[in-house]
């Protein structure tokens, strides 16, 4: 049973700041609502007042400015999945959004939702993660960027303030020369929370056939989103050839038994995270031709 | 008359439902019913200590909360033992257990109060393992001991075969709680009828017992009980036991006014039952020929609170160990063992697809040993015309499984397996058969069903019948059974089903019987019918009643053609109601005790599925690509609904193979309890082998469980012919599966 709550929709961004900014403590903000509603029912949260945030119109668009992409946060996963700018400069993302859940959920979910819900499953986050991702945070306060990865304190848990409403999503047109490779695992074909995923960006100089740039980030077997630095140093300049890629996984899975500790679904996911590294590696290895 | 039966006629139920306009439980109209709401025990073993209700009455809208001491008759139910109370009154014994119900004016009311209810506890030691509940000296679950049931099938000198065998293999095989995942939450209404009767309107696979046990629980008569079934998407034996109905009873039985109660779908995960958890330890003997001489089976099954079915399941399982084949020395001990986990209960099945498990494996492991394909291994081993079965019973005719092999031998020579992925060199294929067989009906004791056929001067037709239609299609299925035997188009029959008022009993929708039974009673009313409408047809011709028979809807004369008169126009003429009362109970003897010897059915099915699968040897992720099923149901009455259930069981058996495992205390909803999407489920080749059953109802068996049971062993099979390694625990999932590719891996590195 849900309790009652009132319910407002704001038609600009700065109602919307301002009705945050005077309510207080007990205030929710909601999009598609596909984790708050169940977070509802279970008596997770009691809001006294949602504030329905999907018909400001800032929210609610993709666009490109300055060579970047900006997508807004209460963008559905479904369109996402239909953008064509997505799909030219931010496949990795698309890819990722067409396999959240089921259509029901991805014509309702919100990219600003899966990234303010902060689970550790979440599809788009190492999609986003490997972009460089940068979130505009805005409130009666003012203005702020957020690098994707300083969002993020532990699972389920952000540093946004109460007052704060997510604006955007913005990250840098990923150039041709840029391979990406998204990779999922889950128990079924469809309507099941990752078991694992592997989000990899790469380029690889031509001339010299060395990586220059390498971005990892896996899902699911780290407590918040995270890349894999070390891993990326370690391959910054090397020959992507078989021999360092082996040992690339195995410090794959060196950073995530360190980061979340030996569990007992370790002895599982150490040799399948590996294996997904080297999916999305050879993935993107192949698409360069 | 076209013929009806072997027809695929559109589904009598069919266009409502797609239509939307079918009321299920939840929509049920009443008139400002009071809401009903549990209070249940988060402990899963501890006695009540107090039940405090002042604060939850205080809440506005509250009518009334009970307890166990509102219960005028005997707080027991339960199908066989009667053990499990409607509202616990000294002790709880599982996560779930009810205490009290609440009534209210809205069901925001209802759930605020139930969550005001104080139950104090006093915590017992619970048992989670049958081992455990064992012990001796140990806490008891229930005052007559742990052991709820032990059964043993015992034939020939198990100890001589074993002796003689040239290759004994014994492994240890375990399956887990499987929830049946119907496909709407329990819910229903309650009201007093015209005649002042407790009427309950709810989804249920049997009226009939449902009418006991409300009677039983409330102190009444069994007329002053009255239940209704509304639509209900599936049962799967999920609704063979006592849900929703005593609560409902309960409630109106004091308040006098209607009410509603409708289960969230964690409240149905949380308190119906489970597919039993069985520990099989599974030992074979076999000839150097390849020839089955011995097997000696142990069972241990977890009950977990209650009773409910888990003494059918205790000797269905000893009595299916075998499987479908000729073994001349067999021992099987069998035991059903109380825990404090979540209770289990019929599913699709009773115990035969976790016992299919084991006795596949142990056929391919045998082949494997022998270097026999395994399908040449089955074929040599199984069941004939004129062989006698573990229990010692003699099966005459319609034993199909030979043909089962044969059509999915021919299926597997035919296809070319590649066996690797050029492209994903981390994809193994592989394939494998599953075989079964299963006994129509209960076992060994009688099961009889009734039902009446009428034709009234008006010339209306109705059929009357206890059958609960849960979407398996016996509405259909029945009313084309009757059509052919009466020689009246199926769209003039009305069907009046499973209403305790106006129907008799027709036994269980389960154990596969209802086409086999209620068919077969259906057949017996219309004979009683044919011979009053030959009777009261006399006068009307002028004819003497010996001269006259009945055909094709008519009664006619033998010795002039042009001499016949519709049987609507005898009720009519005759101004009397036409009627014919009937029934049957299939020829069975009980099993002795001791050895379990007996013929506790009059018809066997059998089936045989291949699966073809391929399997991510880095991930554990087995996807089913095709299915061949091969079904002997007897005579196909519906074809179309019997590739439906097929399909469907092998969903199911996909699911039990693959992904299905309910933790008590652990699952909560779908988001933690994974069935097969259709995007999961893989392509189904059907094959039906129809050997006919003269008992049968135009040759009809049954499908409904046999269709689930072959799959997963099947599955199970492939898996081990991809990886080279087999798995012994439900469900393979990734985690099972991948350690199974590893231990191989490192085996292999060993030698």
């Amino acid at each position: 049973m849900i309790p009652p709550f009132d319910y407002i929709i704001p038609e600009t961004l700065e109602e919307a700041c301002n009705i945050l900014w005077e309510a207080g403590k007990g205030v929710g903000v909601i999009a598609g609502g596909t984790d708050l509603v169940i977070g509802l029912r279970n008596g997770d949260h009691s809001p006294r007042l949602l504030i329905d945030i999907t018909r400001i119109p800032e929210l609610r668009k993709i666009e490109e400015q300055d060579g970047r992409i900006l997508i807004g946060a209460a963008v559905t996963h479904s369109e996402i999945v239909s953008s064509p700018l997505l799909k030219k400069y931010g496949k990795i993302l698309s890819d990722a959004a067409s396999v959240i859940g089921s259509p029901q959920i991805r014509n309702l979910g919100t990219i600003g939702g899966n990234i303010v819900n902060a689970s550790p499953a979440a599809d788009s986050l190492p999609p986003l993660m490997v972009l460089n991702a940068v979130g505009k945070i805005v409130s009666r306060e003012g203005a702020r960027e957020a690098p994707l990865d300083q969002l993020f304190k532990g699972p389920y848990e952000t540093n946004l303030k109460p007052h704060e409403i997510l604006v955007h999503i913005g990250f840098e047109k990923l150039s041709s020369v840029m391979r990406s490779s998204f990779i999922r695992l889950a128990r079924r074909e469809a309507m099941a929370i990752a078991r694992m995923s592997m989000a990899v960006v790469l380029r690889i100089e031509r001339s010299s056939n060395l990586i220059k740039d390498i971005r990892i980030s896996p899902g699911a077997v780290m407590p918040r989103p995270q890349r894999m630095p070390e891993v990326e140093d370690f391959l910054k300049g090397k020959s992507p050839d078989e021999a360092i890629l082996k040992t690339a996984s195995q410090k794959v899975s060196g950073v995530m038994v360190l980061t979340s500790g030996v569990r007992s679904s370790t002895p599982y996911k150490a040799p399948v995270v590996e294996a997904l590294f080297l999916r999305a590696m050879r993935s993107c290895l192949e698409d360069r031709g | 008359m076209r013929r009806q039966v072997g027809a695929n006629i559109p589904k009598v139920d069919g266009l409502e439902k797609v239509l939307g306009e079918v009321r299920y439980g939840a929509d049920l109209p009443a008139k400002e019913p009071l809401c009903l709401k549990v209070v249940r025990s988060p402990k899963s073993h501890a006695k009540i200590v107090r039940i405090e209700m002042d604060e939850a009455l205080r809440i506005p809208g509250v009518e009334r909360v009970f307890t166990a001491k509102d219960i005028p008759g005997k707080n027991l139910v339960g199908t066989i033992t009667k053990d499990q109370p409607i509202l616990c009154s000294d002790r709880v014994r599982y996560i779930g257990d009810p205490v009290a119900l609440v009534a209210a004016k809205t069901s925001e009311a209802a759930e605020a109060a139930a969550n005001k209810v104080v139950v104090v506890y006093e915590d017992l030691p619970a048992l989670n393992h049958p081992e455990e509940a064992l012990k001796l000296n140990g806490p008891l679950i229930h005052d007559k001991g742990n052991l709820l049931f032990e059964f043993h099938v015992i034939k020939g000198d198990v100890q001589k075969g074993l002796r003689e065998s040239h290759l004994i293999i014994e492994k240890t095989y375990q399956t887990t709680w499987v929830d049946h995942a119907y496909l709407e939450p329990d819910a229903g209404i309650s009201f007093l009828d015209e005649k002042e009767r407790v009427t309950v309107v709810c989804p249920t696979q049997n009226v009939h017992y449902d009418q006991k046990e409300v009677a039983s629980v409330l102190g009444l008569s069994l007329d002053q009980v009255r239940i209704i079934q509304c639509a209900t998407g599936g049962g799967f034996g999920g609704r063979l036991d006592i849900t929703i109905q005593c609560l409902l009873a309960l409630a109106v039985f004091h308040l006098k006014k209607p009410v509603k109660i409708v289960y969230s779908r964690e409240e149905v995960f949380q308190v119906t039952s489970k597919r039993h958890p069985l520990t099989i330890r599974y030992k074979s003997g076999v000839k150097e020929d390849g020839t089955l001489i011995a097997v000696e089976v142990e069972i241990l099954g977890d009950t977990g609170a209650y009773a409910s079915y888990g003494p059918t399941v205790c000797i269905r399982s000893a009595v299916h160990a075998t499987g479908p084949y000729l073994i001349p020395n067999v021992k099987v001990r069998s035991r059903m063992v109380y825990t404090n986990n979540s209770w289990s209960g019929a599913m699709r099945g009773f115990g035969v697809p976790q016992m299919a498990f084991a006795h596949e494996s142990q056929m391919d492991l045998l082949a494997q040993a022998l270097k026999i394909d395994p399908l040449e291994f089955r074929l040599k081993n199984c069941l004939r015309n004129g062989s006698e079965t573990a229990t010692g019973q003699t099966l005459m005719t319609s034993v199909g499984i030979g043909e089962t092999l044969r059509k999915v031998k021919e299926c597997r020579d035919k296809a070319n397996h590649s066996r690797e992925d050029p492209k994903r060199p981390f994809i193994k294929r592989g394939v494998g058969v599953g075989s079964m067989w299963y006994g129509i009906g209960n076992t060994g004791i009688a099961n009889p069903s009734t039902a009446q056929m009428e034709i009234d001067p008006n010339g209306e037709v109705r059929l009357y019948i206890g059958v609960a239609d849960i979407g398996q299609g016996s509405d259909t299925v029945l009313l084309q059974i009757a059509s052919e035997g009466l020689g009246i188009p199926l769209k003039e029959i009305r069907v009046i089903r499973a209403d305790t008022a106006l129907t008799t009993d027709a036994g269980a929708t389960s154990a596969s019987r209802q086409t086999y039974i209620s068919g077969n009673a259906i057949l017996d009313a219309i004979n009683y019918l044919k011979q009053e409408a030959i009777k009261e047809a006399g006068p009307l011709l002028n004819m003497d009643e010996k001269d006259l028979f009945y055909e094709e809807g008519k009664v006619k004369a033998r010795t002039c053609l042009t001499t016949s008169l519709p049987v609507r126009e005898v009720a009519r003429r005759s101004g009397k109601v036409i009627k014919g009362e009937g029934s049957f109970d299939p020829e069975t003897t009980r099993l002795d005790s001791k050895t379990g010897q007996g013929a506790p059915y009059a018809t066997y099915a059998f089936a045989t599925h291949l699966a073809e699968v391929e399997v991510d040897t880095e991930t554990g992720k087995v996807r089913v690509n095709r299915v061949v099923a091969s079904h002997d149901v007897g005579r196909a009455i519906h074809p179309k609904n019997v590739i439906g259930q097929i399909t469907g069981g092998v969903a199911m058996g996909m699911g039990f193979a693959l992904m299905e495992e309910y933790v008590p205390g652990g699952t909560t909803s779908f988001v933690n309890y994974l069935i097969p999407t259709s995007k999961d489920v893989p392509e189904v080749i059907p094959i039906l082998v129809e050997e006919n059953e003269p008992s049968g109802p135009f040759g009809a068996k049954g499908v409904g469980e046999p269709a689930l049971i072959p799959c997963a062993p099947a599955i199970l099979n492939a898996i081990t012919d991809a990886i080279g390694e087999r798995i012994y625990h439900l469900p393979a999932n990734l985690e099972r599966v991948l350690e199974t590719v590893r231990k191989k891996k490192a085996g292999n590195s060993n030698h």
